[in-house]
């Protein structure tokens, strides 16, 4: 009797403790890295953001997310600009050491399609049904997104093409709704722009970190022009960080953490006063490394007990695959939905004009004249 | 990571097997071409410019589930969206004919400028046809990074005469064809990536390992083409899905060179120039820069800044060079040159880079140019912002041949022909005209014209149009810039296609601080109109004679004080 009561209090015990384990691991437990790249200028003299966001682009290309977790929105051409006299390059720097737009790019929104509408609707994954994968973000609460926007703001907006503003509010609501669609795990937030401060200033949502360029009534300032591009190629605060994970963060198994990042930021190179948002953020900074946002999950495979067995298992589980694989014509059965094979019906198409002078419709045209004569003649005789 | 390795080993093999298989058991039937084949052909042009043009075939099948070199992620497109035929085209410059001639592959590989799209597609009605259309432009549109998705209702049409299906299709009755244009599209490195992964050797060996986005788009004219079509051998009993990928472009053989020296073009100095004697200003400090007195040198690696690496192990490669039989070229060892007419061909070496080098000659050998059927160029006529007129001047140049062509224009919604001022300057040459007229915000007008020029004559045509006033929200972004225009498609009997250029439309552009304005201003109203009800509703009216006089009350006061110092002498 009193073996049987004893006997679940450990194995409870046990599962509590394993549980609690489990729950202060699960901070730095994500399996997947995204990046959302923006940059909301539209005309050549904004080329300095499509430098910066270009640049973010390489850096979380270099720590290993591949294109197809990166989205990356630019709101004008300046690669085949005209203008540009180095035909499908953007540097970032006036030594030209780097061609940003290199030989492998991938931009999934570009020109007319980066809108404040699309924006949202990417983050919400609430998409037209035909949108391809490549313009969708497909994560979900075990991802790690890494949001970085560049563009001309003010106080609490950031202006899209020149045309049309997104404000503090609907970030933070879309990012919200993020959250209760289990939508990512946790949040970098990174934004360069004027009163940047101000645009992060509205979020509520849980595991977000922020940072911004300048606070409220600052300006973001650009950092030096190439004479030969013919315009300014970056921004301060954006060079500064660059700066910093070029030089620190040198691969994908670089321990340097958020808050070395944060310590960086000197006021006085970069012009404005940057800040940094961390109370929806509940770890501690010095605890995040820079690629829990900027690289990409690391899997490791070790070697150990039980490895032939896993072996057996990636065995057993090819069969499986390549016995679906080796009968597809079964599938095919299944799948395929037969339409009608009847000759299809087309109604649109553009009509022959034709000009041809029959008898018939000359005589049709006669008749309703001398009808018409007729008529006011009778007209004019009828007694008043 | 073990797993990926093992199920790649399985996924890869049985496709080898396959393509080994299919290699050895059909050696009579294939008429078919190999699976996969890549060409390159060169040829010098006047005024120093090398028309490069690259040809990459692949087949493939198309329900199988194994795809050897033909690219999975277009067929998987293809097969999603019921297209059996696709004709895709990124374009960017203009072809000059009249110093260029005829355009290399009858101008079937060049597109109007920014992006083209047409296909065929299989449907049972129209509704069907327009739902499968949104699906392909979409899915191509994540493919290739271009804003393909924009191709809706009215940018669409469907020609009737212009284009015929290229392939070999089973039901041809069921097939709808589609066209749309985008004129704006920016054509960049975005663009060219996808196009290199559809490739077997994906740039890195064969001749796609020349092309550089750097030096694409530098060039006077290029354009990227992807052409899908199902091939059958003679009895039909076999078919295969055939892609053909294009990139052809003229590169300025001086600018390229440039580009080796110093990669921001900068003017000559003054003695290194070639200055026009016979001008009579052209003394002492001036100079009348004359165009080059001899072919330039240049070699495959210098105009593409970067080597060939060897043949795609892939399929079979060669390279051919097509200039005067006196230029010398020199290829690099490890090669073999076969020499018909004024066509040099190579064959590459396996795994060492290929080059060939075409050295200086001095004077310029005179280069043959095969003239274009026809010569066309379209612009804009009329002025003001409310209507206007096109006007496309077509030229034949033979001197004994009339030529039969289709001219097809496809115009946005807003843009409203009127049918009635079509004129052609030379009578009876309009033999046929299919119209489709617009329809506010739905769809845009399609002009079908079929022409018949007469020999050594030029025709023009012309309409007149109205410019609609769009809604403020359907303005774009940079619309004081203009709309532009797709290009007119003319297609000859003969089967040789040019297109015009696109043109820039000028719509009356409202000024976008208007709703601001309008805000200001009616709230000034109001406020007027308020604080003066408010005035006479609080304000009480008092007649002048009423109010007391200024300094009366002090008077009276003094006046007071003053009684009462009387009155108190009087009671002292």
């Amino acid at each position: 009797m009193k073996l049987r009561i004893t006997t679940p209090i450990p194995t409870l015990l046990f599962t509590l403790f394993a549980l609690l384990l489990q729950l202060s691991c699960v901070h730095s437990q994500h399996t997947s890295n995204w990046a959302v790249l923006v940059s909301t200028s539209r005309f050549w003299f904004n080329y300095r953001h499509l430098a910066n966001v270009l640049s973010m682009y390489r850096t979380v290309k270099r720590l290993g997310i591949p294109d197809s977790q990166i989205i990356l929105m630019l709101a004008d051409d300046v690669a085949c600009n005209p203008r540009n006299v180095f035909p499908a390059s953007v540097f970032n720097n006036a030594d030209r050491g780097l061609d940003l737009y290199g030989d492998n790019i991938e931009v999934d929104y570009r020109g007319y399609e980066v809108t404040v509408e699309n924006f949202i609707r990417l983050l919400t994954d609430r998409v037209e049904p035909d949108t391809p994968r490549s313009k969708r973000l497909l994560t979900d609460d075990r991802s790690n997104i890494f949001v970085y926007m560049t563009g001309h703001g003010g106080n609490e907006f950031l202006k899209f093409q020149d045309a049309e503003e997104i404000s503090a509010f609907d970030i933070a609501d879309a990012f919200e709704q993020m959250w209760e669609k289990k939508r990512y795990h946790q949040m970098l937030f990174m934004i360069d722009t004027c009163q940047a401060n101000t645009m992060y200033s509205k979020f509520y949502s849980p595991n977000i970190l922020a940072t911004g360029s300048s606070k409220l009534d600052q300006s973001s300032y650009s950092h030096h022009a190439d004479n030969d591009v013919g315009v300014a190629v970056i921004d301060r605060y954006t060079y500064y960080n660059l700066e910093f994970l070029e030089n620190n963060v040198k691969n994908a198994s670089s321990k340097h953490t958020m808050k070395d990042l944060f310590d960086s930021y000197d006021t006085k190179k970069i012009h404005s006063d940057p800040g940094v948002r961390t109370d929806l953020f509940h770890r501690n900074l010095d605890e995040v490394l820079i690629t829990d946002f900027f690289g990409n999950v690391q899997n490791v495979e070790t070697d150990g007990v039980g490895e032939d067995e896993k072996w057996k298992v990636d065995v057993s589980e090819l069969a499986r695959l390549a016995a679906n694989i080796t009968s597809p014509k079964k599938q095919q059965k299944e799948i395929k939905v037969e339409e009608l094979k009847g000759k299809a019906e087309k109604k649109i198409s553009a009509f022959k004009v034709e000009e041809k002078a029959s008898w018939t419709q000359g005589v049709v045209g006669a008749t309703a004249l001398v009808a018409c004569a007729l008529a006011w003649f009778g007209g004019s005789f009828m007694p008043k | 990571m073990r797993l990926l390795h093992l199920l790649s080993a399985v996924l890869l093999f049985p496709s080898a097997l396959t393509s080994f298989v299919a290699a050895a058991d059909t050696p009579e039937s294939v008429q078919l071409d190999n699976d996969y084949d890549e060409s390159l052909l060169l040829k010098t042009l006047p005024g120093n410019s090398v028309l490069a043009s690259f040809r990459f075939v692949s087949n493939g099948t198309f329900n199988d589930h194994h795809h050897t070199v033909f690219p999975r992620s277009l067929a998987q497109i293809l097969e999603h969206s019921n297209a059996r035929e696709l004709h895709l085209k990124f374009s960017l410059g203009r072809w000059d004919a009249e110093q260029w001639g005829a355009q290399i592959w009858d101008g079937h590989t060049g597109g109007g400028t920014g992006v083209e799209l047409w296909a065929w597609v299989e449907a049972d009605d129209d509704a069907a046809a327009d739902k499968r259309w949104t699906t392909l432009t979409n899915a191509l549109s994540g493919l290739f990074c271009a804003s393909l998705n924009f191709i809706d209702s009215t940018r669409t049409i469907r020609p009737v005469l212009s284009f015929q299906p290229e392939g070999h299709h089973a039901n041809p009755d069921r097939l709808h064809l589609l066209h749309g244009g985008l004129p704006r599209e920016p054509v960049c490195t975005e663009n060219l990536t996808p196009f290199l992964k559809l490739l077997p050797c994906k740039g890195r060996a064969g001749i796609s390992s020349l092309l550089d986005g750097h030096r694409l788009f530098d060039a006077q004219w290029q354009t990227m083409s992807i052409d899908v079509k199902p091939v059958c051998n003679s009895d039909g009993s076999q078919c295969r899905l055939q892609v053909v990928q294009t990139v052809d472009m003229v590169l300025d053989v001086e600018r390229s060179l440039q580009r080796r020296d110093s990669p921001v073009p900068k003017p000559r100095p003054l003695d290194q120039l070639n200055c026009d004697p016979t001008r009579s200003y052209g003394s002492g400090d001036n100079c009348f820069p004359q165009s080059n007195l001899a072919d330039l040198p240049w070699s495959l690696s210098e105009i593409f800044g970067r080597p060939l690496h060897g043949s795609c192990p892939l399929g079979t490669t060669d390279v051919c060079v097509v200039a005067p039989a006196d230029r010398q070229v020199f290829a690099s060892q490890a090669s073999a040159e076969i020499k018909t007419g004024d066509k040099r061909c190579y064959t590459l070496p396996q795994k060492s880079d290929f080059d060939l080098l075409l050295p200086r000659q001095s004077p310029p050998l005179p280069i043959e140019v095969t003239p274009p059927p026809l010569y066309a160029s379209r612009s804009f006529t009329g002025h003001g912002q409310e209507r206007g007129g096109v006007q496309a001047v077509i030229r034949n140049p033979s001197p004994t041949e009339t030529v039969k062509m289709i001219y097809l224009e496809s115009l946005p919604w807003f843009m409203k022909p009127y049918l009635h001022t079509l004129k052609t300057t030379i009578p009876n040459s309009l033999v046929d005209l299919y119209y489709r007229p617009n329809l506010d915000r739905q769809r845009g007008a399609h002009l079908e014209a079929a022409l018949e020029i007469p020999p050594n004559s030029t025709l023009t045509l012309t309409y007149d149009f109205d410019k609609s006033v769009l809604r403020y929200t359907e303005y774009p972004p940079d619309a004081n810039r203009g709309f532009d225009i797709a290009p007119a498609v003319i297609t000859t009997d003969k089967g040789y296609q040019i297109r015009t250029t696109s043109l820039l439309l000028n719509l009356p552009t409202p000024d976008f601080s208007m709703p601001y304005n309008t805000i200001i201003l009616s709230s000034t109203v109001m406020a007027l109109a308020f604080g003066s009800v408010f005035n006479l509703l609080v304000r009480r009216l008092v007649g002048a004679e009423e109010v007391p006089l200024r300094g009366q009350k002090l008077r009276g006061l003094v006046a007071k004080i003053k009684r009462l110092g009387e009155g108190k002498r009087k009671a002292e």
